[in-house]
């Protein structure tokens, strides 16, 4: 397990990207994922716990949802904490998904960096 | 049986001989079609029905099938006495002498006009609230759509913003300037969203226990660098903590509202945040040192798409008020307006501590 590994998943590829590229020249060791289906394969092929999710909700394939179900369903991940990036207005979602954070888009780069920061330590 | 029939009242029930004329009347039959005993009995079932139905045979045909059949059924409309139309439902059963021989018809009608028009009521009501329900789906489409390259957009800027902050500072400056672009774009985006909602009254409320104090000092500190900018100052005075039923979202952006429009057209006074308990409610008091409000715009700027001042001193859609008034609405509340006596405006926002009971209301 790292201290700094953070998994973005976020199907918008610039999103994504950018939050990837900023994460790192902030320390993170960020890894990005198009939708829950490739985040639950990425947990799984990784020995490197992130020690936090930035989990977008409306992607293709597998939605945030259904990935943060999966999630608390697995023990040895469960317990990773998750912020909620989505454009949706409704914050409670977060309460509902048992999320650490809900952003709501547009999220400013300062505020996401803030969230990672209250659960990783860059390196 | 005679006595019985003539008894009932929501049906007509009546005999036909075996050519279709009306041998008996019931006070049902009377009532539905208008016809008195004496003035029917003796015509032809051909009466109760439409020309259009006449001149397609319709009467001899469904006789034609009850008699075939020993029963028919029908809908449609029928004819009263008085002309008018009445949409019946028909029964027609054979009536068999012991050798099979045909004796007549007995006919009962009911009338389903009320029962059609509540079909019909019903109907308009589930395609409004579909057409509700495909454009609360357009918002929230339209909302991820416009959100996903605002975010995109904004997070490039703001990288961009971090690399550039050492940078030439003409370069700097328009890196920064594009942030507050997008910045504002946002906004501009939930306030038409928003417009839309409450167009068609549908602001839902999440309702939550709040501390108003906490809230709005949060807030003031997010509005203090664009306060600083035009040269005013932000004070917050509250007695103590101001605890209500709120929904947060909502109270953030009437918070916001207000204050952002002190700061627009403030003139680089100071400007007071003030809030207190008075009986049920909280009041939220936001006042400048401005020009003020001239008396011809008083009671126009909380209406949609209305500015005292005119558009090209400042930008925006001029929506911020109109949201204002909605949310405090939703909320069973109020918002006033008032130019101080000592100068500026003064916006009073009043919500009761408790929340309305219905979940949502313009």
């Amino acid at each position: 397990m790292t201290d700094h590994r953070v998994l973005v998943v976020e199907d918008d590829p610039t999103i994504r990207e950018v939050l990837v590229e900023v994460l790192g020249e902030h320390g993170y060791d960020a890894i990005g994922a198009c939708n829950g289906r490739e985040a639950l394969d990425a947990l799984a092929a990784s020995s490197d716990r992130p020690c936090v999710i930035l989990l977008d909700l409306m992607m293709p394939v597998m939605d945030g949802r259904s990935f943060r179900e999966q999630q608390l369903r697995i023990p040895d991940l469960s317990d990773i904490p998750v912020i909620v990036i989505s454009a949706h207005l409704d914050h409670t979602v977060a309460n509902d998904l048992h999320a650490a954070a809900y952003l709501r888009k547009p999220v400013k780069l300062a505020e996401v960096l803030r969230s990672v920061r209250t659960y990783c330590d860059p390196t | 049986m005679a006595l019985l029939v003539e008894s009932i009242r929501d049906y007509a029930v009546f005999l036909l001989d075996s050519q279709g004329r009306v041998r008996s009347w019931n006070s049902g039959a009377q009532i539905i079609k208008g016809y008195r005993a004496n003035e029917i009995i003796g015509q032809h079932i051909s009466t109760f029905y439409t020309p259009e139905e006449r001149d397609r045979g319709r009467p001899a045909q469904l006789l034609g099938i009850a008699e075939r059949d020993g029963r028919v059924e029908d809908e449609g409309w029928r004819v009263r006495k008085d002309g008018s139309r009445f949409w019946a439902d028909v029964v027609i059963t054979a009536l068999r002498g012991p050798d099979g021989e045909l004796l007549g018809f007995v006919k009962v009608t009911r009338d389903l006009t009320e029962r059609l028009r509540a079909q019909g009521e019903r109907l308009r009501l589930a395609h409004a609230e579909e057409a509700i329900r495909l454009r609360d789906e357009f918002l929230s489409i339209a909302s991820h759509e416009l959100r996903t390259p605002l975010t995109a957009l904004q997070l490039q800027l703001e990288s961009l913003e971090e690399h550039t902050s050492g940078a030439e500072p003409r370069m700097a400056g328009k890196v920064a300037g594009a942030v507050r672009s997008t910045q504002r774009l946002g906004v501009l985006i939930d306030s038409l969203l928003d417009v839309s909602r409450i167009a068609t009254g549908r602001l839902d409320l999440r309702i939550e226990p709040l501390e108003l104090g906490a809230t709005t000092a949060h807030l003031l500190d997010s509005l203090r660098d664009a306060a600083r900018k035009v040269g005013s100052t932000l004070t917050l005075y509250a007695d103590g903590p101001l605890e209500g039923q709120w929904d947060r979202v909502r109270i953030d952006q009437l918070l916001m509202n207000l204050v952002a429009n002190a700061i627009k057209y403030g003139a680089g006074s100071p400007i007071d945040v003030t809030l207190r308990r008075e009986g049920d409610e909280a009041v939220i008091d936001v006042r400048d040192r401005g020009p003020g409000i001239a008396p011809e715009d008083m009671r126009r700027i909380f209406e949609r798409f209305e500015r005292a001042t005119s558009v090209r001193n400042y930008g925006g859609f001029g929506l911020g008020l109109y949201v204002v008034r909605e949310i405090a609405r939703a909320h069973g509340g109020s918002i006033q307006v008032e130019n101080s006596a000592d100068g500026g405006a003064r916006f009073t926002a009043r919500l009761p501590v408790a929340p309305p009971t219905a979940k949502e209301s313009t």
